[in-house]
């Protein structure tokens, strides 16, 4: 499968989730702040006009008792009882007199001694020491004093405070709550989509016969429908290249078998022919020979691609197999190396043919791309054979080492010598219908190494 | 002249070229592009090996071998494509000895020419010292005489293939031996290693069905689980 690329680019789902969060976050905040503005305005409003009535309420009483002559404005003070959180003042002669021990004239904000000498009620909020409070300035100028009363609104403060916090947690639970929406509906709007890629996956994975549930959902219909169809266009065109390939090659069966059994009789009276006649003769055998090479691996190819491949398997050893492999292709037994302990039963369970060709491929690809087969080790490993064949070459680079097992690829570097590059595909695919895997390595001390791997045949199979 | 050989092909290049090369071999080589020409070749007179291609137009091969099985014992080689597998079963079935796959070489053929050659061409003059002739199954008075080279059941004989009675032989040299289907690849087919054991499998049915009393219930020729084939004489 091609990697995805990755980049710091979201996916589609955090996309969604984020809007949902984003959403959630824009909608509660709103809704938060405008009604915590409204409830403080109210709240405020209330406060105020209720300070006012008492301020009024309180100069009025003031105003009679310094009205009584003599009465020293201290003592007018005292006989007024005011509310627990507030403060009277009365500013009268240049001389301040307050109810309380501790809040004295500096509460008072001057912007409203001027306005209430001036002659005009007023109200400021002020910042005393401990929270917010209301002024309230009235102006005795019956007396010639100007009266203040301070009302502290802790109460209102915790009112605020609460319902701020409230607010910012309701804010936040909508947000959370729009992300997890977000996440669910991402989930529910992308679950065909992951259907979808599944299928792909699997048909990019070889099974072309994957299909996505026709669906009755109308906003689904028309991408099912275009899917299933691109995939049937598509196995239809794969399997149309493989009969092509096939029948190219089955055609050419006949004619490449009179061409050699031709050639063979040319070759029995090579004596009767001059010099350059027997030139172009080897010539020519030498061609057929590669031809018939690549023929026969193709026909191999289309065996495995049809599926029709590995039906007479038999149960043979594998150190039998090695060493017959290395004989037909006129190599010397010598190039084994059995590494498995002794007496240990290395039965595997194969299409003798296929497996020999498979072998006798890596065999000449050692010798072709690999500067010379070095050596062939068979050793049992848990539950399967391993044959690991080595060249002595400069070995296959990291990047090459699964390319060369594609079709028609050929060794970069020494791209002029024969093979047409089906070779090692062919063992790609004989050892993958045999359920085993050919993997190119690195051989210790330089050089490369293909290990084959095969499924250990049944204990007590294998035949005598 | 050489053994007399039947080319049985429709493909006129592959013919052509097999009757050149197999004529430089030695064989006295008789070629017909069908089934039905073949035929008539064998009414004139008998040969000794036959080379039969599967895909012939008209009749094709199975019917051609079912058809002259009854009277020749030769040797029968079919030309297949190794994509058939199950033609090859059927050739085999039908009475074929064995096979060669398309594309091959010609020394492939001649190599499965010679190996059933060099079993035919009996009755030879008994070779000295003259074998043994071995009961196979008493209660049946089925007796193996390698001397006059034939298969007898009390006083008629039982019509083997030159392959088949070669087979008999080698498993019954002696009796109750177990052989591998490797081993008698190797001494009846001349086959290697990479010999289709089919052929043996296929070969000990035939047989079967014509020595055993129930070739479903085999008692003389049985198989031995993963190890072979074993001659119970009884």
């Amino acid at each position: 499968m091609i990697g995805r690329p990755r980049g710091r680019q979201l996916g589609l789902r955090a996309k969604v989730t984020l809007s949902f969060a984003g959403g959630g976050l824009a909608l509660s905040a709103t809704l938060a702040i405008g009604t915590y503005l409204v409830a403080r305005n109210y709240l405020v409003d209330q406060r105020e006009s209720a300070a006012l009535g008492q301020g009024f309420a309180d100069a009025s009483f003031v105003r009679e008792g310094l009205l009584t002559a003599g009465t020293p404005v201290s003592d007018v003070l005292g006989t007024v009882v005011p509310p627990a959180d507030s403060v009277l003042l009365v500013h009268q002669d240049g001389e301040w007199y307050s109810s309380s021990l501790t809040l004295g004239e500096d509460v008072v904000p001057p912007p409203l001694v001027e306005q209430v000498e001036a002659g005009a009620a007023g109200l400021v909020w002020a910042r005393p020491d401990d929270g917010a409070a209301v002024v309230v300035g009235v102006p005795v100028p019956v007396v010639g004093a100007e009266f203040y009363e301070v009302v502290s609104t802790p109460e209102l403060e915790r009112t605020l405070d609460t319902l701020l916090i409230v607010l910012s947690a309701f804010a936040l639970l909508t947000t959370v709550g729009g992300a997890l929406l977000g996440r669910y509906a991402a989930r529910r709007v992308l679950a065909p989509l992951e259907v979808v890629a599944g299928a792909a996956a699997r048909i990019a994975g070889g099974e072309l016969q994957t299909r996505l549930p026709i669906t009755e959902d109308p906003e689904l219909v028309t991408i099912i429908g275009s899917f299933n169809s691109m995939v049937d266009a598509l196995a239809e065109r794969i399997e149309r290249d493989a009969r092509f390939t096939a029948d190219v090659s089955h055609e050419l069966r006949s004619p490449l078998t009179t061409l050699t059994t031709s050639v063979h009789v040319m070759q029995g009276r090579r004596d009767e022919l001059r010099p350059r006649a027997q030139q172009a003769l080897d010539l020519m055998a030498g061609e057929l020979d590669r031809f018939g090479s690549v023929l026969e691996d193709l026909l191999e190819l289309g065996r495995l691609d049809a599926g029709t491949g590995g039906q007479v398997r038999a149960v043979v050893d594998a150190r039998e197999l090695v060493r017959h492999a290395l004989a037909v292709s006129g190599r010397p037994l010598t190039l084994l190396s059995d590494s498995s302990r002794p007496g240990e039963e290395l039965g595997i369970e194969v299409d003798k043919q296929q497996l020999n060709r498979a072998l006798v491929n890596l065999f000449s690809n050692a010798d072709l791309h690999g500067e010379g087969l070095v050596a062939v080790h068979v050793r049992g490993a848990s539950r399967s054979v391993v044959i690991e064949v080595d060249d002595g070459g400069p070995g296959v680079g990291v990047a090459d080492r699964d390319r060369i097992f594609e079709r028609f690829v050929r060794g970069g570097s020494r791209g002029s010598l024969p093979g047409a590059g089906l070779g090692l595909s062919l063992v790609a695919e004989t050892l993958r219908a045999h359920g085993g895997s050919v993997r190119c390595g690195e051989r210790p001390g330089g050089g490369a190494r293909f290990s084959v791997r095969l499924p250990l045949a049944g204990v007590g199979q294998v035949a005598s | 002249m050489g053994p007399r050989l039947l080319v049985v092909e429709d493909d006129d290049g592959i013919r052509a070229s097999l009757r050149l090369a197999l004529q430089d071999e030695g064989y006295d080589v008789v070629d017909s592009a069908s089934a039905e020409a073949g035929l008539e070749v064998l009414s004139q007179g008998p040969v000794d090996l036959m080379l039969v291609d599967l895909m012939l137009g008209g009749m094709d091969g199975f019917t051609f071998i079912r058809t002259v099985r009854p009277g020749s014992d030769a040797p029968i080689i079919v030309l297949s494509a190794r994509d058939d597998t199950h033609d090859i079963v059927a050739a085999l079935e039908a009475g074929a000895d064995d096979y060669v796959t398309k594309p091959f070489q010609l020394k492939e053929v001649t190599a499965r020419l010679r190996a059933l050659r060099r079993r035919g061409g009996r009755p030879a003059p008994a070779p000295e010292p003259a074998p043994d002739v071995v009961t196979i199954d008493a209660e049946q008075r089925l007796l193996l005489d390698p001397g006059a080279g034939r298969v007898r059941r009390a006083d008629d004989d039982v019509h083997l293939t030159v392959t088949e009675y070669r087979l008999l032989c080698e498993l019954a040299s002696p009796p109750g031996r177990v052989l591998s289907r490797q081993a008698l690849l190797e001494s009846v087919w001349d086959r290697g290693f990479f010999g289709d054991e089919r052929i043996v499998d296929v070969h000990v049915r035939r047989l079967r069905t014509k020595i055993e009393s129930d070739a479903s219930h085999p008692r003389l020729v049985v198989t031995v689980r993963g190890l072979g084939y074993r001659l119970d004489t009884r």
